[in-house]
């Protein structure tokens, strides 16, 4: 049993000297500043390092405690033990995840597909690092649903994350929903999309309950590439949960419109650290940000941070943020048509987050997120 | 049906109401008239239990109750409606939806089996058929870039499924063309079964024509200060509120 420090990270690893430079995230880190990351990384865990199974071909990718146990029809997977890592990532836990773990599950699509990722993890007080990488071959669609299974993971900690290329032309939309509960496993995702020139991700998160996890993002858009990415989060309880998403435009005429959508009830804290940067060579790019959150409790805390940072003169840039409560008119006048003013509170947060739950484009997804949600709202 | 009895109201700092008695009687149509801020809205607002509105002294009496110690909600399920002057935009929430929410929880509460989706809809098809609502605004959101007009007649069209008792319009009429006032108009009189009461404020007579109403009171500062029949619309008109005041 012992805590996650840059002791276990093996130093012959080409990529133990960026982990070093960036430094364990503590208190202080900028992009982990309210997640309390430092307890998180000083409690004693059985630190178990993924190997390569022997998985069956299915219908998704299912890791069960790192370890691959099925994996999709239509690609081809494999292990690699010296992945080509993004090495301008900003992220401390992105490189420590890459040094800690042995075998990039690989993933190489050929045509249009649809799969699920499931993360099945079930053990208490346990530490696992896996990564998975996802080629997505040139002028294909391909949607990912990823969901996370973690009961019985109590004191547990999940590190993991994606490293994505979406060839030219081509169509990725990615929707991870992410329910849990606080005596399950806290997860911190820490990923990189690569979208190259004239493709677009599309990147729905949910991320939902009293469970702790921290999602951090790296997106490059090369030119004419394409992100609309929208984030929500209902956190609960004593949760501390939220994204941290750094969008480059990176080559002319790129695109991104990003928009967060919080609700905090009890004590959570929840987090959207935006950073949208345009290049000097990001002419004519266009970028929108916006987080809007509301405050069902006094002792809830939002931190938002939406930044636009711009090297260029021709772009087109916009961005915006709120925090605020249910709007008391128009609590009244429900209650007026004699609902409860519970009910009340629910229909309204529910509006507010349908507007991110409608437009998935696909009825089974936005079914099961929505109960999800309703179930998360209760708690 | 309803007494008001001896009501002062604040808003804020402000004494509004400074003592309204008002009974309103089972199957009659009363209405309202007063000059801008006399404190009509404001009656309303603390017979439904807005926020805004604190109730220093005086009671409401309804079915043997005080109504001002029920919260809002209770006060809807026991048979009283408010129309609104300015109804807000819920955006997100279907309108639907809403309406059905708000039915069932009325059913809930008495006691009656709850009308399901399938039921409501087509409920709610007869209803904004007969106001000549757009039938798209079953599938917007509540109030949601809604016209003056259409706002008004969606309150209608709740009026009309919740089949409330005491039945209160807050200048229904303003706002309205000559076809929406018709229809509203025929909206309130197909509620009309010789026990629900009507309290209808208004500036103008147009719909006084249509809904043959039995009682007009006037409200100025904060009292109603004269009571009668329909005739009494007449002498306003000629001779507006300032004579009233010198008459009493
Ligand atoms: N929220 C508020 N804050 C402060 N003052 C208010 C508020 N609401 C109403 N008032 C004041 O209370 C007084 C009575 O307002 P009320 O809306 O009841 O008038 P009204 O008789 O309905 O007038 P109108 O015919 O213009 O609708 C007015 O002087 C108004 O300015
Ligand atoms: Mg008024």
């Amino acid at each position: 049993m012992q805590p996650i420090t840059l002791e276990i990270a093996n130093e012959e690893h080409p990529l133990y000297e960026r982990v070093k430079a960036l430094g364990i995230p503590a208190n202080k880190t900028e992009h982990y500043r309210h997640f309390a990351i430092k307890p998180l990384l000083s409690k004693e865990y059985d630190i178990t390092i993924p190997t390569v199974g022997t998985p069956i071909q299915g219908t998704k990718l299912i890791i069960e405690n790192g370890v691959v146990k099925e994996y999709p029809n239509g690609v081809t997977l494999s292990f690699i033990d010296d992945f080509q890592a993004d090495s301008t990532h900003y992220d401390a836990l992105y490189f420590m995840s890459h040094v800690l773990c042995q075998n990039v599950i690989n993933i190489q699509t050929k045509n249009d597909i649809t799969f699920e990722i499931e993360h099945h993890f079930s053990d208490k007080n346990r530490f696992i690092p896996y990564r998975i990488a996802i080629q997505i071959e040139a002028n294909t669609q391909v949607e990912v649903f990823e969901s996370f299974h973690t009961k019985g993971s109590q004191e547990s900690l999940l590190l993991y994350g994606v490293d994505v290329y979406i060839a030219s032309e081509s169509r990725l939309n990615w929707i991870r929903n992410q329910n849990r509960y606080l005596d399950e496993a806290a997860i911190v995702g820490s990923h990189h999309y690569h979208a190259a020139e004239q493709s677009s991700l599309d990147l729905h998160t949910f991320d939902l309950g009293s469970g702790n996890a921290l999602h951090i993002y790296k997106i490059d858009l090369d030119s004419y590439a394409s992100t609309n990415a929208s984030h929500l989060l209902l956190a609960t309880q004593e949760a501390h949960s939220g994204n941290v998403v750094y969008i480059n435009h990176n080559q002319p005429h790129s695109k991104s419109i990003q928009e967060s959508r919080t609700i905090l009830k009890d004590g959570a804290t929840g987090i959207f650290d935006g950073k949208i940067l345009i290049n000097h060579d990001a002419k004519y790019s266009k970028a929108k940000q916006n987080s809007k959150a509301i405050l069902l409790s006094k002792n809830a805390h939002m931190y938002t941070k939406p930044q636009l940072e711009i090297y260029t003169d021709e772009l087109e840039a916009s961005h915006g943020s709120s925090i605020g409560e249910l709007d008391e008119e128009v609590l009244f006048y429900i209650c007026s048509r004699g609902i409860e003013l519970e009910e009340a509170k629910k229909m309204l947060v529910l509006a507010f987050a349908s507007i991110l739950i409608d437009t998935l484009d696909n009825a089974k997804y936005e079914e099961i997120i929505r109960m999800d949600f309703e179930l998360a709202i209760k708690d | 049906m309803m007494q008001i009895k001896n009501i002062h109201a604040k808003i804020g700092d402000n004494d509004i109401l400074k003592g309204v008695n008002l009974t309103l009687e089972a199957g009659k149509v009363h209405v309202i008239m007063g000059p801008n801020g006399a404190g009509k809205s404001t009656l309303t607002k603390a017979i439904v239990g807005h926020y805004d509105v604190k109730v220093t002294e005086g009671e409401v009496i309804y079915k043997g109750k005080d109504i001002l110690k029920m919260p809002p909600e209770e006060r809807a399920l026991e048979g009283i409606f408010l129309s609104f002057q300015n109804p807000v935009e819920v955006a997100g929430v279907n309108n639907a939806y809403f309406l059905r929410t708000a039915l069932n929880a009325k059913e809930k509460y008495h006691n009656q089996k709850e009308t399901n989706a399938a039921e409501f809809l087509k409920l709610m098809k007869v209803h904004v058929e007969q106001l000549g609502m757009n039938t798209d605004m079953i599938a917007r959101g509540l109030n949601d870039g809604f016209s003056g007009g259409e706002k008004k007649r969606n309150e209608i069209l709740q009026m009309e499924i919740l089949q409330p008792d005491v039945i209160i319009l807050d200048e229904i009429d303003s706002g309205l063309d000559i076809d929406a006032l018709k229809a509203v108009s025929e909206g309130i009189n197909r509620m009309k079964d010789g026990k629900k009461t009507f309290l209808v404020i208004t500036h103008y007579r147009r719909i006084l024509d249509y809904i043959h109403p039995d009682y007009i009171h006037v409200l100025q500062d904060g009292k109603i200060v004269k009571t009668g029949g329909p005739e009494l619309v007449d002498i306003l008109e000629s001779q507006g509120y300032h004579a009233l005041q010198k008459d009493t």
